[in-house]
């Protein structure tokens, strides 16, 4: 079966769950607080999460592209149509910049125009961010992001039709890849320092852009494994076997590996440095996020690597199924720790419980009123270890807004898929797939 | 160690040395060994060669190294000789990390490389007896140990390899 068709149940399926997405959200929204940070910070957080799938789906496939590899390209065309999800990206991200052009949501600090105002480092950031640019990068260079998409998928099905040893469509998206590469690889630092980093407006790391994309791309792959194995449960994808999903397997706990070292050193630096304008990223999750900082490392790092270190469990799906699974809710509990303290934090500050009380305002006046300062730190830290369900661990509102935003980007990565047949059968590598031998 | 004698075939594709391979395993050839100038895709299996045990070493003497590593480390900096470093507590965890790390690795890599030539009986000085230097060229070779093989037996040999094309036969002692 060289063409796959959305089965009717499947459709119902990821139609219920795209309903139950829309609920959860709305009984969130309603739920929520004056500022409805929960409602804003579970969009955000599942928008560049699903974005950031779509996005690395394209990096991987160009930087296959250019670097000659051929394993994957038996099933290339689940990532062409991932990427095509970057449309949905460029409306869903469109929808959080126009939140902060017209105040719907109080997501970033910098976006709050008296914050900046009376604060030096917000003003000394505010040339890079500022709405204009949050804008420019959500919309203008997502947008680019999405003609390299629908061009890469465009030339791919277009080389369908030619006659053998012909490369010149080949060559062509070489072409394209090799400008995207480098386009690709800037503009998504930038835009997760916009994104994600700037939740935390006073805080920086450099780390932080490669920290996050590795996060995506281990969630790309895992995404990937589990629609192969769908795929295959449903009789498509034949040619698909243990040795494709052994390179997956490899993939998935190289980058897993690769994670942990830039988790670590992002942390290990803080921590020695011991700069309190850096540590407080790390004591805010510490003191307020014990359970998930930890569950952090142990889905996304020692799970990963003990149970991917041997060859055969990379080769058998089932456990690439399971693995896989609790792998890519770990990257997304990784985005939610990223995302959702700083935006309590933002909303706390901002519902004027402690204005005063500003951490960088406070630093200048702590020789001077040192008792008074010591206790208002206390006090805000008691308010930020509160538990508050939704922030502390994802509700059940979070996990229902999470299917929904999955339920979406499957359907449109399976209507995606239905346009082309599954297999590239003119792409010069395709033999090379079909015969791929890893033991 | 009692020398022996080795009757072989050379073959000048790799294609047809599996084919050759496959014909002696349906036959129940006892091949001693296949020689090759760069790894065969598929002969391990055909071969019955079962898969390497040497990275279950290579686990075991990695974790021997995060061990070392991590427990000197906290037996040097908390009972020893305790020292601060820029305020740190004495068993600073993120700290050791990196050694444990390398250590790791070290541990591992040294291990497996003494292991694999350990098992191997190679090491410095050994010497190997080479069938032939084509097979490191450019030529594929099954050969057969015939030292207490009977006469029928080499017979049957020879015809596997004049059966299967190769293009040469001769014996060696080694």
């Amino acid at each position: 079966m060289n063409q796959f068709t959305l089965a009717g149940r499947d459709r119902t399926i990821l139609f219920g769950l795209m309903i139950l997405g829309l609920l959860c959200m709305g009984i969130t929204f309603i739920t929520d607080d004056a500022y409805h940070s929960r409602f804003w910070s579970n969009f955000l957080h599942n928008s560049v999460f699903f974005t950031g799938i779509a996005f690395l789906a394209l990096m991987f496939l160009c930087a296959s592209l250019i670097a000659f590899s051929g394993w994957h390209v038996v099933f290339k065309r689940i990532w062409e149509a991932y990427a095509q999800f970057l449309i949905v990206g460029i409306v869903l991200m469109a929808v959080v910049a126009l939140g902060i052009w017209f105040d719907f949501h109080h997501l970033y600090h910098w976006a709050d125009a008296e914050s900046v105002a009376h604060d030096p480092v917000l003003e000394g950031k505010s040339g890079f961010l500022n709405p204009f640019m949050y804008t420019l990068f959500s919309v203008v260079v997502v947008g680019v992001w999405y003609f390299f998409a629908r061009k890469m998928r465009e030339l791919s099905i277009k080389e369908d039709g030619v006659a053998q040893y012909d490369y010149s469509f080949h060559q062509s998206m070489r072409n394209y890849a090799s400008w995207f590469l480098p386009i690709g690889g800037f503009t998504s630092a930038a835009i997760v320092w916009l994104w994600v980093m700037s939740i935390d407006a006073h805080w920086y790391s450099t780390l932080f852009a490669w920290y996050c994309t590795i996060s995506w791309f281990v969630s790309m792959l895992c995404v990937t494994v589990l629609t192969l194995i769908f795929l295959k449960g449903r009789g498509y994808y034949e040619e698909v076997d243990a040795n494709h999903f052994h390179d997956l397997g490899k993939y998935v706990f190289g980058f897993s590996v690769f994670w942990t070292y830039l988790w670590f050193s992002q942390y290990m630096l803080i921590w020695y440095g011991n700069v309190g304008e850096e540590t407080i990223y790390f004591r805010q999750r510490l003191d307020s996020y014990p359970v998930l900082f930890y569950a952090n490392l142990i889905i996304n790092f020692v799970l990963p690597f003990l149970v991917l270190l041997r060859n055969d469990t990379k080769r058998k799906m089932g456990t690439m199924s399971v693995i896989c699974s609790i792998v890519l809710i770990g990257h997304w509990l990784d985005y939610f720790l990223m995302i959702k303290p700083g935006v309590m934090h933002t909303a706390h500050e901002l519902m004027g419980g402690h204005g005063a009380g500003h951490a960088t305002e406070g630093h200048g006046e702590a020789a001077s009123h040192g008792a008074a300062h010591g206790a208002e730190v206390a006090d805000h830290a008691e308010h930020v270890s509160e538990f508050v369900n939704g922030f502390t661990i994802p509700g059940f509102l979070e996990i229902g807004t999470f299917l929904g935003f999955a339920a979406l980007f499957i359907y449109l990565f399976m209507r995606q898929l239905e346009k082309a047949p599954l297999v590239a059968r003119r792409d010069p590598y395709i033999d090379e797939s079909l015969h791929h031998h890893v033991v | 160690m009692k020398n022996k004698e080795v009757l072989f075939g050379l073959y000048d594709d790799e294609e047809i040395l599996l084919k050759a391979v496959k014909e002696a395993r349906d036959h129940h050839l006892d091949i001693m060994d296949v020689f090759s100038p760069f790894p065969v895709h598929g002969l391990d299996p055909i071969l019955g060669l079962s898969e390497s045990r040497l990275h279950q070493a290579g686990f075991v003497y990695g974790m021997i190294g995060t061990l070392t590593a991590f427990l000197f480390m906290t037996w040097v900096f908390t009972r020893d000789w305790p020292i601060i470093f820029g305020g740190k507590p004495y068993w600073s965890v993120p700290a050791f990390i990196p050694i444990t790390f390398e250590l790791t690795v070290l541990f591992a890599s040294i291990g497996m490389v003494v292991t694999y030539y350990a098992v191997n009986g190679q090491g410095p000085g050994v010497t190997n007896p080479v069938l032939d230097d084509r097979i490191t060229d450019d030529k594929f070779c099954i050969a057969f140990d015939v030292s207490e093989s009977s006469s029928e037996t080499v017979e049957t040999y020879k015809n596997f390899f004049s059966q299967t094309s190769a293009s040469e036969v001769r014996t060696k002692t080694i």
